[in-house]
């Protein structure tokens, strides 16, 4: 029995050994361009990665733009995938993605977990109150004595902790609206581009609202780690930057104002 | 927009959201009923390395949480091996999704199986030995039909469990019915920051599970013959 487990064992340390060795001596854009698809890990977030209405299959926004541009200066076809987001570096170092591309912030644990392009929008993480009582939250001053729901490891939560806040961390962002709007939290912080989209007039969220502002941050797109995608993407901002067409693109999902132009 | 305006829109999607959990629910089913009477075989098996290796394979898969396991199944591959054998399509998630359902509840339902197996009464297998019944006719015509009979409570109740653990698949990004829910919280289709769709889903699992119970109670009476 034992003599068995023991070669049992050693076989499968052999394959792990030799499909480490496999998938580290290859590059990761001669893989992609082998199998002849660029596979994008995405979720629904508008305007950066959504449907526009309910019978399209395609996907637009100014992600799934410029992937599909990238895709096509590589000369593949683009495949955008759903992902479960706290997954993401589960699914880039499975390979069942390639990239993540879907307004991601570039903070300490995604710079981690991944290689990342450069920084190409900016956003900021917002604070969100009832809007009958906006007027009293002016300045993170006055947000003092709040009880926050943030979402857990998100850059949202970094904030809570960088002003010291008392908070609980739920599961996303989406959540924290509904923490506050049932009144089990005060307050909650979200980005700008979804507070944008999600509170306000219109909304399921009509009765909150966006106040102080309490840092900006960037996004990027990120790639398997020691991807050389990342430099070849780098080169394609650029070079999309000063031909007018990343601003052609963010102009017209409204988001050109956010763009980093160096 | 409208809360009529939005609901056949939402309507939509979680129609097409349910019909993933359908096909989730309908293929566990189809593979985990016969595998679970094979691994039941295994577990009652005289042969004691079999039944030891089975023994332990159903603890560990009892003893994980479903949610791990289809981790596991759908991302393994992928990170062990630099093969991601499912592919990255929705249709590679539900097969690793069925995999995983199927494996988990086929365990299940062993345990259920031997109960049932060997709560009939070993008089009638001995009666079927003294009208000269072969070994393989005791089980199909004697001891299998009784056990049916008995085990329908009990598999009714882990069956309509699964009805409801079908939404633990939405963690490797399977597109059921909750998933399609909570799609119109962060925003879907223009509709945004809406509770409702996700609570709606509540709806399609209590009719589901109804329709259930009803068919469960009809066979279960159907089979209350010879009661004693």
């Amino acid at each position: 029995m034992k003599k068995i487990l023991t070669v049992v064992m050693a076989c499968l340390l052999m394959c792990l050994a030799f499909a480490g060795c496999g998938s580290n001596a290859d590059s990761d854009m001669e893989y992609v361009k082998d199998k002849g698809t660029l596979v994008v890990g995405i979720t629904d977030f508008a305007p950066m990665d959504y449907k526009e209405t309910k019978d399209s299959t395609e996907w637009i926004g100014f992600d799934a733009d410029m992937a599909k541009l990238f895709a096509e200066k590589l000369g593949v076809e683009v495949e955008f995938v759903e992902i479960n987001w706290d997954n993401k570096a589960l699914e880039l170092e499975g390979k069942s993605i390639d990239c993540v591309w879907n307004g991601m912030t570039l903070r300490e644990d995604v710079l981690a977990a991944m290689d990342c392009s450069q920084p190409y929008c900016n956003n900021a993480q917002v604070v969100i109150v009832p809007a009958a009582e906006a007027d009293k939250y002016k300045t993170a001053e006055d947000c003092k004595d709040l009880q926050f729901a943030v979402e857990a490891g998100s850059a949202g939560e970094d904030m809570a902790k960088e002003f010291n806040f008392k908070y609980t961390p739920v599961v996303d962002q989406a959540t924290t609206l509904t923490e506050v709007k049932s009144g089990t939290c005060d307050a909650a912080i979200i980005d700008s581009l979804m507070a944008g989209a999600m509170v306000g007039e219109g909304t399921g969220y009509a009765d909150l609202t966006y106040t102080v502002g309490l840092n900006s941050e960037e996004y990027g797109v990120g790639f398997r780690k020691g991807s050389d995608l990342v430099a070849e993407l780098n080169a394609f901002f650029d070079e999309c930057l000063a031909n007018g067409k990343m601003m052609e693109i963010a102009s017209e999902y409204g988001v050109q104002a956010a763009i980093i132009t160096k | 927009m409208t809360f009529a305006e939005q609901f056949p829109i939402v309507f939509d999607a979680l129609n097409v959201g349910f019909v993933q959990t359908l096909k989730l629910f309908a293929v566990t089913l189809l593979g985990a009923l016969p595998l679970g009477l094979i691994i039941s075989f295994g577990s009652m098996s005289r042969f004691k390395p079999l039944c030891g290796a089975v023994k332990t394979f159903v603890w560990i898969i009892r003893g994980t949480p479903l949610m791990l396991q289809l981790l596991i199944i759908y991302y393994l591959p992928g990170l062990a091996f630099g093969n991601p054998i499912w592919g990255s399509g929705e249709s590679g998630r539900f097969v690793a999704s069925a995999v995983a359902f199927i494996i988990n509840y086929a365990c299940y339902f062993s345990e259920i199986y031997r109960s049932g197996i060997q709560g009939v009464p070993v008089g009638q297998q001995e009666a079927g030995q003294v009208l000269g019944m072969s070994k393989k006719q005791i089980f199909f015509k004697v001891t299998l039909m009784q056990m049916v009979k008995r085990i329908v409570p009990p598999m009714a109740n882990e069956i309509i469990t699964l009805v409801k653990d079908t939404s633990l698949a939405r963690i490797i990004a399977l597109q059921e019915v909750i998933w399609a829910g909570q799609a119109f919280l962060k925003g879907s289709q223009g509709i945004a920051g809406q509770l409702w769709p996700l609570f709606f889903t509540g709806v399609y699992y209590l009719a589901f599970s109804g329709i259930l119970t009803i068919l469960f109670n009809k066979v279960e009476k159907k089979l209350s013959y010879f009661k004693i």
